[in-house]
């Protein structure tokens, strides 16, 4: 119990005292390296948490329930499971990825202590199933997300946001009041509540019909925080833990299509782009629904192909936004419809990048194959038709990365100027480059976890109604 | 027994010595840290070498233990999924043989390329490029589950396209790249939804059933699935081989380096959709329809791509087109049923082309030598050339290929384009919708700088 609640401690203690020290007078040199090394001891320790869950299964309680009004709402106010045992190590993936790429320039003392303070957010979200708090990490989010965004330049991108996700915390809340109101299972009002939750995770999670702030916000606000607060897919977990076991099966196959139609929009529309952060957006828009139609899906294989693709489409996608903003550091906005040269300076980038992007539509030898695959098998299985949604998806997402991969590395060498990734920038993604790969060769471990999580998700559903 | 474990080693031989290829060059053009081109160049040829012999031994074996078909299984990629992405070889004479040719034209163009590609800046970009293909080939031939079959096809569709996009200083050669990797996402997304139903209806990723047409138990698919299953990979063939309408790729697939045209579009590549044909030519056997749709989109392509050939200006695109004829005249002959002749003419065909191929540098070379020699240019009528026989305009039509690309714009990429762009427009009128202020609040925001990003 003691380790435990070391365990806990360290996990909460890294991003805070990073924030804390944001405040201080720590020289902005210093600070970066502090973040730098709290990002990577964070990673360590949560990497531990699997390693953890694998020693002791089942869940894993870190801090007791938690009452509100005199309600506990019947789960752990925190706790460690299988699928936060994976979800922890991602958040932290993303903040090491945050803190190691992002340009000097644009990772200021404020950014820092944002960056530090999303992933706690981030992190204690994925340690919940208690409704309360997750609303509350929720609403904290895009708080944070909003910050981010509070340059003049940024506006435009601030007031869609604020709008589009303030209804989503509203909806959120109201759901969960709705279906953990006393008395409220079974009756109309917890009906009301699911179909509020699943407002709230499709708006944050960007599916059709509710999708067009996240292009804008990638393109006209900032890539970074924009990609910080998505790609760790709060939307998916919230789903699975709050809407799936309460959710009848019809609602959730509705989910899965509109997801499934998402995945297809996203991709064609990222097709179209002609500037690469907005490219980036509908390809995020596609990515993430791939996700959540596994999780919606009635099928385990499916369910299972999600998982995988949580991990694969987390680390594939923030790799490749993350590589267009070294790159535009360098070159400034960047227009697809021209083709940029720099493959020679740049081997590295332009190679994992392509290794990154093909991770994103199921290419063979990444991990993202595993996870296409057995989406669309599952997919298949539950309604035959939707598995070539997935198949439609993954062709144009395929044509979508080829695209922007010739635009931004081919082309006429371009020698004006500094393009050589710095040591950091190249460690980086040359290890997102070997992780696709090296699981993708290899992913007997990755899968027969995720089926595991799998298997305990599908048995905590809503039972199917009697014939 | 003894006989057992060889070949199932050869096999395993022959398909590490590949991918140890790609891993060797790969890896290291990753770091940063290419290995020299002698390097390269032993051993690639070694690799190939090797996987070649490997897969004539196979093929020894297998004949010499009788010649009975069979699935070599090295086991489940996915610990948890029993049953589903097998290691699954198929073991035949036409696998095996299909396989040491593969693996024997790789070895033939390596040695050729190392020479031809010498100090080229794109040299082990090249190299790494043709390791992924040579493995992709193997996989194709080999292929005994869905997901290996896949996992090669899709190898040979990026490594095509990235070698089409070789010379990437060039804006011609990425927009011929780009396209033909459209063609081939589209041939793949009918591959992998003929796998799906494969998977669905058999309940297994065995080949058996496209192979052989029989499910678990002896039980065969009725004729409405075997002919779903059996158009969608006459797309998938028609995409990778250029049969009508896909044929347009083909001449933009001419600006990659010479030795992998010849490896690709001469010899290998472009008949892997014919060897596909014929491995599944069981399940086309149990749908009329689709047999007649073949045996007509072959002979389109034949009389297409022979009236073409006719009228090219360049030596390249003229080979790619007399290639071509022959691929619609391979796949009419598996139509109609003639598989050993329709086997022994792709084997001599690919062998034909990679030759004319690899040689057509030299002989232009040549033929300026002599010229400059004599001082002189030779006297030779282009052919083809508009005659009082031969109307102009059918003359145009096959100096502009067919207009298949067009034709191709027309009906699918502008519809898509302007789909997409007018949903992309919605999406960003919703944003501004959005962004719209309160009534109250109209005059404040309105006084406030303007975003940058909206000009």
């Amino acid at each position: 119990m003691i380790e435990r609640s070391l365990w806990l401690g360290g996990l909460l203690a890294l991003p805070l005292s990073v924030a804390l020290a944001s405040r201080g007078n720590m020289p902005l040199e210093r600070l970066r390296w502090f973040s730098f090394a709290a990002a990577a001891t964070l990673f360590a320790l949560s990497a531990s948490a699997w390693l953890g869950w694998l020693g002791e299964g089942g869940e894993i309680p870190l801090v007791p329930e938690l009452s509100v009004l005199g309600s506990t709402f019947g789960s752990a106010a925190l706790r460690l499971d299988a699928l936060s045992s994976f979800l922890v190590p991602l958040a932290s993936a993303l903040w090491l990825l945050t803190v190691a790429v992002t340009p000097r320039a644009m990772l200021d003392r404020a950014a820092i202590r944002r960056t530090a303070i999303a992933t706690l957010l981030t992190t204690v979200t994925f340690l919940t199933a208690n409704p309360v708090l997750l609303v509350a990490l929720w609403i904290g989010s895009v708080v944070i997300y909003l910050a981010a965004l509070s340059a003049p330049e940024n506006r435009h991108a601030r007031r869609v946001a604020a709008r589009v996700l303030g209804v989503s915390c509203v909806a959120l809340a109201a759901g969960v009041l709705l279906v953990e109101w006393p008395g409220a299972q079974g009756t109309a009002m917890e009906e009301a509540g699911v179909w509020l939750l699943v407002a709230a995770a499709l708006i944050r999670k960007g599916i059709v019909p509710f999708h067009a702030w996240v292009p804008e916000v990638f393109d006209r606000g900032r890539l970074g925080p924009s990609v910080l607060f998505s790609a760790p897919q709060v939307g998916a977990y919230v789903t699975v833990v709050l809407l799936v076991p309460r959710a009848e099966p019809e609602v959730l196959r509705i989910v899965a299509i509109l997801a499934l139609v998402t995945a297809v929009y996203g991709a064609a529309l990222a097709l179209v782009q002609r500037e690469a952060r907005r490219a980036c957006g509908y390809l995020f828009v596609s990515q993430s629904a791939l996700v959540m139609a596994g999780l919606d899906s009635t099928s385990h294989e499916a369910l299972t192909g999600s998982l995988v693709l949580w991990i694969s489409s987390g680390v594939a996608f923030a790799g490749l936004a993350r590589a267009v903003l070294v790159l535009e550091a360098r070159r400034g906005r960047l227009d697809l419809a021209e083709h940029h040269g720099g493959y020679e300076q740049m081997p590295l980038l332009a190679t994992s990048f392509l290794l990154m992007g093909l991770a994103c539509t199921g290419f063979p030898g990444t991990l993202g194959f595993i996870g296409v695959e057995l989406l669309v098998a599952g997919a298949v299985a539950d309604l035959p038709v939707l598995g070539f949604f997935v198949v439609v998806a993954g062709a144009l997402t395929g044509l979508a990365v080829l695209r922007m991969y010739f635009s931004l590395f081919c082309g006429r060498r371009d020698d004006a100027g500094h393009l050589e990734l710095l040591r950091r920038e190249a460690l980086v993604f040359g290890a997102i480059a070997v992780f696709l790969v090296g699981t993708g060769l290899l992913p007997g471990p990755i899968v027969s976890f995720q089926s595991d999580v799998g298997e305990q998700l599908m048995n905590d559903r809503h039972p199917p109604a009697a014939p | 027994m003894i006989i057992e474990v060889s070949l199932r080693l050869s096999i395993l031989v022959a398909l590490l010595a590949p991918a140890a290829l790609l891993l060797a060059f790969g890896l290291p053009a990753l770091l940063g840290r290419p290995l020299r081109e002698t390097s390269v160049g032993l051993l690639t040829r070694s690799a190939m070498l090797v996987s070649f012999a490997a897969q004539l031994t196979a093929l020894a074996l297998y004949l010499g233990g009788g010649g009975e078909p069979e699935v070599l299984s090295y086991g489940a990629w996915l610990g948890a999924h029993e049953g589903a992405f097998r290691f699954d070889f198929l073991v035949d004479g036409a696998a095996l043989s299909f396989g040491a040719l593969s693996t024997g034209i790789c070895g033939v163009v390596s040695a050729f390329s190392v020479r031809y590609l010498h100090r080229e800046p794109g040299f082990h970009r090249y190299f790494v490029l043709f390791a992924a293909f040579a493995l992709g080939m193997t996989l194709v031939s080999l292929a005994g589950s869905v997901e290996v079959l896949f996992a090669g096809w899709e190898l040979l569709g990026l490594s095509s396209a990235l070698l089409v996009g070789f010379f990437h200083e060039r804006r011609a050669p990425v927009v011929s790249a780009l396209r033909v990797f459209a063609v081939y996402r589209a041939s793949d997304a009918a591959m992998l939804a003929a796998a799906v139903l494969v998977h669905h209806w058999a309940g297994s990723g065995s080949l058996a059933l496209v192979f052989s047409n029989e499910l678990d138990g002896g039980a065969t698919l009725d004729a409405g699935r075997a002919t779903i299953i059996a158009l969608l990979l006459l797309v998938a063939v028609a995409g990778k081989s250029a049969l009508l309408p896909f044929s347009g790729w083909l001449p933009r697939a001419m600006e990659g380096p010479t030795p992998s045209s010849a490896v690709y579009y001469g010899s290998l590549s472009i008949h892997a959709g014919c060897f596909l044909l014929l491995r599944a030519a069981p399940l086309f056997e149990q749908s009329v329809p689709a047999r007649v749709l073949t045996g007509l989109a072959g002979i389109a392509t034949a009389l297409y791509a022979t009236s073409t050939a006719r009228v090219q200006v360049d030596v390249k695109s003229s080979l790619a087109y007399a290639s071509l004829t022959q691929v619609g005249i391979i796949v009419t002959e598996i139509a109609l049923g003639l598989y050993t002749l329709a086997f022994l003419h792709l084997v001599g065909h690919a062998c034909l082309r990679l030759l004319q191929f690899l040689s057509a540098p030299n002989v232009l070379h040549d033929l300026h030598e002599l010229e400059n020699a004599v001082l002189a240019r030779e006297s030779h009528a282009p052919i083809g050339l508009p005659s009082p026989r031969v109307p102009r305009a059918w003359y145009l039509v096959r100096l502009e290929r067919g207009f298949v690309d067009e034709l191709l714009d027309r009906v699918v990429v502008r519809p898509f384009s302007r789909a997409a762009r007018l949903l992309d427009r919605a999406d960003r009128v919703t944003c501004e919708l959005l962004d719209r202020p309160a009534p109250g609040t109209a005059r404040t925001m309105e006084r406030g700088p303007a975003d940058p990003g909206t000009s």
